[in-house]
This record gives C-alpha cells, sequence and structure tokens, in this order.
C-alpha cells in the first residue's frame, strides 16, 4: 500500500466534530462593563475612564406598535395564559392580557392556534468562534497555548457572517452566550450577542450584560496539556486554578490600595501595571465577570464550588453538568445553575453517568436547571431539547408543565447571564424579545413563525425573501442563487 | 423442604421463565404505525405467538396463559432502525480500550469486519434498546484507507445478535478520502479503481496469486478477498459522499464498474436527486443536517429529505447529530424534523423501518404483518414525537427492560430528593 501513515483522528467527520467538543469547552466571559477598571495610567485618566473598548454599538431597528391576539402563552416566568393578547411597543413588552386596545398604528396579528415564548435564549454556543463551515481557518474557539488564558476574550473571535446565527434565529434563539472552548483551565472571557445580522461584533453586542469567565474542570485540560507540561490530572487542574487566584488576588489588592489613594486624591499614586490575564480574574473577584464553568462530574463541582470559597468569588453556573443531578441541592444551596444537555453522554467518561431527567431533578431540589445546545444543530431546536427533558421526567413521576419547563431556555438562562431585568419572560417593562411558533414550541413538528428582537420583526417564515442571509451564502451554490 | 416441593418450586420457576421469555401477548386496540399509509383512526389488535405475529385484526381472543396488554389507541410501530451507529463498538468515545470501530494496520481495510468487535452487552445497547430501538447498521470507521470495512446488520437482542455479519463494504470518498488518500479526492477515486480492479483479477487469478506468480497488489490478500463479493455485485458499496459532484462521478463509476451502490452522507444529494433515483441508489443520511459544516456540504439544507423523496429515492436515516451511537434511538427525532420539513409522515417510518429491512435482506422485520417478527415498541404517543416514550419493547417476541444503566442512577438520586 502506498497510503499515508494513517492519523485516525483526523478523518471520521464524527471524530472531527467530537475532538472539537474536547477541545473547546465552553468560556464565558462578559462585556465591556468591567474594562474600565483598570486603568492603563494617570495621565489621561479623565478620558480612559469613559472609554470601554469593545462596547455595544447595537441599536435597535425602529418598529412599529404590535398586537398578538389570542394566543397561547408561556410567559417564561413559569406561568401559562391561554387566549391572551401581547402588546409590545418602542422594543418593550407593554401589556399582556384579554381583549387588549390596539394601540394606534399597530400591526395586528391573529394568534389563534400559536403559541408564544420569550425569545430563547441559548447559554452555550460557539456561534461565530467555531463558525460554519468548520474549517481550520475558522476555528478560533480554543486558545491552546497555555492551560491558563483568561486574557481571551471570545468577541475578538466571533465571524458575525456564520450562517449558524440565522438558523439559530429561525428556531427562535434571540439571545446567545458565546465561549471560549473547554481546553483551558481558564479559556477566556464569554460574551452576550443579540442575534441580530451584523458586520462587526460590536453590533451583536447584549448593551450592559456581563461578560463571564469560561473555566474547565476535568478530562480536557488534563488531556490537553498532559504532555505539555500539564495539567496532567485532576490534581493538577486544581493546583492550576489555585495559582491563578493568589495571583489574582495579589493584582486585584494592588488596584484597589491604587484606586483607593487615587480617591483620596493621592495625587502620587504610581498605577500598577496592567495584565491581561490578571484584569479577567480580578473582575470575577469584584464581581462584575460571572463564572461559567464546564464541569461534568458531581465531585469536581464540590471542589469548585469550595474553591470559589478560598478564593472569594461566585460561580454563575457548571455547564455541562452531566452529573447535577448528584449535588444538585448543593448547586441549589449556592444558586449556582445547572446547565445541561437533554441527554447527550458516552462521548467520555466524565459524560457516562447521564440521566434524562438532570434537568427536571436540579428543578426538583428547587435549583436553576438551563438547557444548552453546545452544538450547531441543536441551538436551532432547544425546545424539543426541553420537550425530551420534560417528558423523561414525567415519566419518571414529577408532573412538569411546558411552562415550567420553558423556563430552562428562558428565565433561568436569563439569570445565568445576569439578564432577568431585560430578557426571559414576556412581562411588562421587559425586552420585546418574541417569538410565535405555529404550535407546542416543545413539539418535534413546530416552528417558529415570527421572530422579534426588541420589537423588530428579524424573522419572518412566511415571507422568506425579507429574511437576513449571511454573506457568506451568497451565490456559492450558483451564481444567482443563495444557500438554502 | 421436602424433596417434592423443591422439586415443584423449581418447575414453577422455570414456566415462570419460559413465559417470561415467550409469552404470548395480545396488544389490543393499538393504532399501527409501520409506514404503509393507514387511517390514523383504525384500531387493531396484535397477537404475538413466541418470536411472531400471528394475527392483525379486530376482536382478536386473547392467548390462553398469555398477557393482554391494552394499548388504549396508543402506537405500535415496528421496534426502530438507525442505518450508521457504532452500537456495541463505542462504549465510552474517550477511552481507546473500548473503541473498535476502526483500525490504524494498513494491512487490514476491507476485510475488518465490524461484527467481530460487537458486544451486545454494552450499556449504549440496553439504553437504546429500552428507548425503542431495535435494530442498526454498525458501520466501521476509516482507519488505515479509504476502505473502512464490512457494516453488519445487529438487532438490539441479548442473543442472536448479528443478523447481517456482511451487510455492505465502506469507503470514503469527498473530503475525507481525500485526507486518507493524501490529500485530492481524485486520489481517492484512483485508489478504489485500483482496488477493484486488483480484486477483479485476483478473484480469477487466486492459485497463480498463492504460487506468487501474479503482480503485487495494492490491498492485502484478505482485504482483496473482501472486495471480490463487491465486484461479484454481491455485496453493496457503500460510499461516504457528500457534494453533488462527487455524487455524479461516483455514480457514473459505480455503473462502469457494475458495482451496487449504496450513498451515505448525501448533503448536497437533492441537487441530483434525479439521477440518484434513476440509479436506484438507496441513500443513507441525518435528515437534521442543515448546515455548511465543510465545503463539500454547503448546499446542505432542511428539505434534503422531501427532495430526494418526491424524485423517487429510497431512504434510510441516521441521527440524531453526531450522537448517533449513544443516543441512536433518536434517529426518530431526526426524522420528526424531516416530516416537520415536508417529508410525508409514513416516508418518515419506512426510512428508519421497513427500507433498511428491505435493502439490506431482513425478512420479517421491518412490516407488521401476520408472519413478522414480533420486533414492536408500543408507544405513549406518535413514535416521531420528542415527548413519547417506549412503554413496551419487543424483540422477536421477548419483552424487554425499560430500565437502563441511566433509570437506575436517576431513581437512586430521584428517591434521595424525595427523601429530604
Amino acid at each position: 500500500m502506498t497510503l499515508p501513515k494513517p492519523i485516525t483522528t483526523r478523518i471520521d467527520p464524527m471524530r472531527a466534530r467530537l475532538s472539537r467538543l474536547f477541545a473547546y469547552t465552553f468560556v464565558a466571559s462578559s462585556l465591556s462593563a468591567c474594562v474600565s477598571t483598570s486603568l492603563p495610567d494617570s495621565r489621561a485618566k479623565s478620558e480612559l475612564e469613559n472609554f470601554a473598548p469593545f462596547a455595544s454599538t447595537y441599536k435597535a431597528p425602529l418598529s412599529p406598535p404590535t398586537i398578538i391576539r389570542d394566543a397561547t402563552v408561556l410567559v417564561g416566568n413559569g406561568e401559562r395564559l391561554d387566549n391572551t393578547d401581547l402588546v409590545f411597543d418602542q422594543g418593550k413588552i407593554v401589556a399582556l392580557g384579554v381583549n387588549l386596545e390596539v394601540p394606534s398604528g399597530a400591526v395586528e396579528l391573529n394568534g389563534k392556534g400559536y403559541w408564544l415564548t420569550p425569545g430563547i435564549i441559548d447559554v452555550h454556543s460557539h456561534m461565530g468562534v467555531y463558525p460554519n463551515p468548520s474549517i481550520s481557518s475558522h476555528a478560533d474557539g480554543n486558545e491552546i497555548v497555555s492551560p491558563t488564558t483568561a486574557k481571551v476574550w471570545a468577541e475578538h473571535s466571533v465571524w458575525p457572517q456564520d450562517p449558524n446565527f440565522e438558523k439559530a434565529l429561525a428556531g427562535g434563539v434571540t439571545t446567545a452566550q458565546i465561549l471560549p472552548g473547554s481546553a483551558n483551565l481558564f479559556g477566556g472571557r464569554g460574551v452576550v450577542l443579540k442575534n441580530v445580522p451584523s458586520i462587526t461584533v460590536m453590533e451583536m453586542k447584549f448593551p450592559d450584560a456581563p461578560h463571564s469567565l469560561k473555566m474547565a474542570c476535568g478530562e480536557n485540560p488534563k488531556r490537553v496539556y498532559g504532555e505539555k507540561g500539564g495539567p496532567g490530572t485532576r490534581m493538577g487542574n486544581m493546583a492550576g486554578y489555585r495559582a491563578a487566584w493568589i495571583s489574582a488576588a495579589e493584582y486585584h489588592k494592588k488596584w484597589t490600595d491604587y484606586e483607593k489613594a487615587v480617591a483620596s486624591g493621592d495625587k502620587s499614586a504610581e498605577a500598577p501595571s496592567r495584565d491581561l490575564e490578571m484584569e479577567t480574574l480580578r473582575g470575577v473577584l469584584k464581581g462584575e465577570i460571572k463564572i461559567h464553568n464546564h464541569c461534568y462530574r458531581a465531585d469536581e463541582m464540590a471542589n469548585m464550588i469550595e474553591l470559589s470559597k478560598e478564593f472569594g468569588y461566585e460561580i454563575t453556573a457548571f455547564h455541562h453538568a452531566v452529573e447535577a443531578y448528584k449535588v444538585a441541592p448543593l448547586l441549589a444551596k449556592h444558586d449556582i445553575c445547572a446547565v445541561v444537555w437533554a441527554d447527550w453522554w458516552g462521548f467520555k467518561q466524565e459524560a457516562f453517568d447521564m440521566v434524562r431527567e438532570n434537568a427536571a431533578l436540579v428543578e426538583l431540589a428547587k435549583g436553576c436547571a438551563i438547557i444548552h445546545s453546545d452544538d450547531e444543530i441543536q441551538i436551532q431546536r432547544l425546545p424539543q431539547e426541553v420537550g425530551k427533558a420534560m417528558a423523561a421526567a414525567n415519566r419518571m413521576g414529577m408532573q412538569l408543565t411546558p411552562a415550567q419547563a420553558i423556563t430552562w431556555v428562558t428565565s433561568n438562562a436569563a439569570k445565568s447571564l445576569g439578564l432577568s431585568d431585560r430578557i426571559g419572560a414576556l412581562v411588562e417593562g421587559m425586552n420585546a424579545d418574541v417569538v410565535l411558533w405555529n404550535g407546542n414550541p416543545l413539539s418535534v413538528y413546530t416552528k417558529a413563525e415570527k421572530v422579534w428582537i426588541d420589537g423588530a420583526l428579524m424573522f419572518d417564515r412566511s415571507n422568506p425573501e425579507q429574511n437576513h442571509t449571511s454573506d457568506f451564502n451568497l451565490g456559492i451554490i450558483s451564481p444567482e442563487g443563495d444557500r438554502p | 423442604m421436602s424433596t417434592l416441593l423443591k422439586a415443584t418450586l423449581l418447575m414453577a420457576t422455570l414456566s415462570f421463565f419460559s413465559v417470561a421469555n415467550a409469552a404470548d401477548i395480545l396488544i389490543k386496540n393499538a393504532r399501527i404505525v409501520d409506514g404503509q399509509l393507514r387511517d390514523a383512526n383504525q384500531q387493531s389488535d396484535i397477537l404475538i405467538k413466541g418470536s411472531m405475529i400471528v394475527g392483525l385484526g379486530t376482536g382478536l381472543s386473547a392467548p390462553a396463559n398469555g398477557r393482554v396488554i391494552d394499548a388504549k389507541g396508543r402506537p405500535v410501530s415496528a421496534g426502530l432502525f438507525n442505518a450508521d451507529t457504532q452500537l456495541g463498538v463505542r462504549e465510552v468515545g474517550s477511552v481507546v480500550d473500548t473503541v473498535d470501530s476502526s483500525t490504524s494496520n494498513e494491512h487490514i481495510t476491507a476485510s475488518l469486519q465490524i461484527s467481530d468487535a460487537y458486544n451486545p452487552s454494552s450499556v449504549a445497547v440496553a439504553y437504546n434498546r429500552s428507548l425503542g430501538l431495535t435494530h442498526s447498521l454498525i458501520q466501521p470507521s476509516n482507519g488505515a484507507g479509504i476502505l473502512a470495512g464490512k457494516a453488519s446488520v445487529v438487532r438490539l437482542s441479548e442473543t442472536g445478535a448479528i443478523l447481517v455479519d456482511t451487510a455492505a463494504m465502506v469507503v470514503s470518498l469527498g473530503e475525507a478520502g481525500s485526507d486518507l488518500a493524501g490529500g485530492s479526492r481524485a486520489a481517492a477515486m484512483a485508489l478504489l479503481r485500483e482496488a477493484l480492479e486488483d480484486a477483479r483479477d485476483y478473484s480469477k487469478n487466486r492459485e497463480s496469486f498463492a504460487r506468487g506468480s501474479r503482480r503485487d497488489y495494492s490491498l492485502s490478500r484478505h482485504d482483496l478477498e473482501a472486495l471480490v463479493p463487491v465486484v461479484m455485485r454481491q455485496l453493496p458499496l457503500l460510499v461516504r459522499v457528500e457534494r453533488a459532484a462527487d455524487i455524479e462521478r461516483i455514480l457514473d463509476f459505480a455503473e462502469k464498474q457494475k458495482i451496487t451502490l449504496i450513498l451515505s452522507g448525501v448533503g448536497e444529494g437533492w441537487r441530483v436527486a434525479d439521477k440518484i433515483a434513476k440509479a436506484k441508489v438507496p441513500v443513507i443520511f441525518d435528515p437534521i443536517n442543515n448546515l455548511p459544516a465543510s465545503y463539500e456540504t454547503l448546499g446542505m439544507r432542511a428539505d434534503n429529505a422531501k427532495i430526494l423523496h418526491d424524485a423517487g429515492v429510497k431512504m434510510m436515516f441516521t441521527g440524531m447529530g453526531w450522537q448517533n451511537t449513544h443516543n441512536a434511538y433518536l434517529v426518530r427525532q431526526s426524522a420528526g424534523n424531516a416530516v416537520a420539513n415536508g417529508l410525508p409522515y409514513h416516508v418518515a417510518i419506512q426510512a428508519i423501518t421497513s427500507n433498511p429491512a428491505q435493502i439490506f435482506g431482513l425478512p420479517g422485520y421491518g412490516e407488521i404483518k401476520v408472519g413478522a417478527d414480533a420486533s414492536l415498541v408500543l408507544w405513549s404517543g406518535d413514535p416521531l414525537e420528542v415527548m413519547s416514550n417506549p412503554d413496551l419493547v419487543l424483540i422477536n417476541g421477548k419483552e424487554y427492560s425499560l430500565e437502563s444503566r441511566a433509570t437506575r442512577l436517576r431513581d437512586r438520586y430521584y428517591s434521595r430528593l424525595n427523601s429530604n
């Protein structure tokens, strides 16, 4: 045979997908709010204080007031309202009720037979950082050069032309947290994006959403770095986190001392030098950056909680928390969300103890359960994933309703992003991120008919010519036609 | 205890087990879902004796000493078939000792027979069976060459699992083939051409080859032997291919080589649907895929299945997504999404039951009729609906548990949470 030396891992598409899954884990971080905390120097202080680099430039498009009549509404806060009208205007929910008045100039839709939910939120996506096509030129989600890369920001890798964004929109996804991968102990900052067509990432950034920091437990870091200087074990992982937090605590103190001195009028105070790695970790210690921690196993989650106590920070969520059900009361006690798949398992040892009732058991313990996709296909049908998890739980003996279960991809997801006051429920004053479904959204047969973001119609299944398509899709199948 | 009593107990135990293993069962008032166009309101009784369906109709009498299950209108389908999994040969994906789906040994390509590695006791087998999957085509992955080896049909039973040892010869073309062949999809085609020509030459000259008086071949003797049924047109060549142009090329190639094809992947199949239909080549794919994951799948779209069906292509499904082994049963979710995107319901059912039965020659499986195997699932609701679950799983009349390692774990923690 004259074949080249076999390299089995590069071949099989499923393996390619898997190797990506193994190599990228989630990292989340957040936005610009925290950036101004570290000033480079005191010379142009007043200007610098007000400059937040990479800030959101998102502007909601102007849109008419809209009323949808007689729909079945899953509010997103656990309630269900039948034959109910929804009114939104100027980007906000105005009213939810019966026989509501039509605002002047309103678009009026008959929602009879249709269901409404808040815009779906995916708190774990790699759209843009591992876009389609998944070629190495595009693979920008994992900074696999060092186990500690809290300094990188996922938003700096996001390719807004990823054709996945529009498909997710067609599945009702209005907000997505884009995370770095899970190869590293500290993968970098994640970013919350509005799922709107854009040329720059700044135009997609959710205004004033906190950044997140992605951390990763378990098999991935030790596998990736086991023969590259470590960590090579789970105990090595823990030592790696602790070493970083020790440095971060010192950095935090230096800067805090400096800021206090400046505040007290000490003009001779000298600013410490900036360190991007430490800036992110300091943001966590100050409570400005939320920890979204890839962590499968129950025992490791408990260790990570101890770690957070040792260094005085809070964990917002454990992602891919396959064993969350084993420590559900512990997670509830610490108000940590369990972000899970409905049913993925078996691709590695730490994903072996999956139960389909995971989200429901977290809910039963009065915890915060979230279903995420981490996947370009499943992000297009997250409510189906909710439906599977709900049905399994009810078979076990629980009595969950679609209204309760939809919180796993709406209000609970919003909570983990620090955006409960703006998205995740169809209540007065919240952002008008709304999905009109042609049936029960949890069904395999149901599709999103219309999707609004901040009151603007962004997707309309009945009007395909009006729907945005990525630059990538133009003329790529044939010169005249777009990619379907 | 008296000897007599012991003997009586032993007999009672034996008879209990014989009943449990092959109880005659009457399922009353079932809605039969088997890919035939049927009246959705029509209900039927299904009488099962031993491993077979012996009666279908209304008002059937319960068998003596048998069980009666009132389906109350719930659907009964054939057990599901996933046409591309690695069940039984991939226990934990990242634990290499438990993965037997490919080899890097370059002397073993076409001759790798995946059924040799199949483990019917796999946790993933029991799990998928408990969720309604009863049959699968197990496909090897590529290791040392474009030829991955022989795919096998299994049923997810504890005994007699291997139904067809050699169901198809698997080869990868397109981007994967290019990678394996040294960087060009044309090189992959050249290797395939060479392999088939060598197999043909070898099949006519075995004796001179044994004497050492035949020219060198591109493959080992065992690999050539494995390819002989392909060139004799006794075994289909299962070609993994995505791009429209690559599909056309392999269709032409197969016609010239006089070999039988099955195509797998076919992301851009819709663009050449008429040609696939005309060649009467069946296809295997996951209809849920709709993204341009690679340059060879730029045309991937959600209604690929509908377009292929409209053109007359016979389909088998896999899925869902890359979890097509550990969650192989979710092929029904992929099928349901195909229906949501325009595929007729009964055609989606055929793609996960009766089509693979016909294509791989599995008499008895796939249709629900008198004389067929009782490999059936009673569902809590529509089998394509994600919120449905199996209420009864039978393989050849034997009832399998709905429990699995996952439900055991679940129950342990559910009861702890409830007692808190």
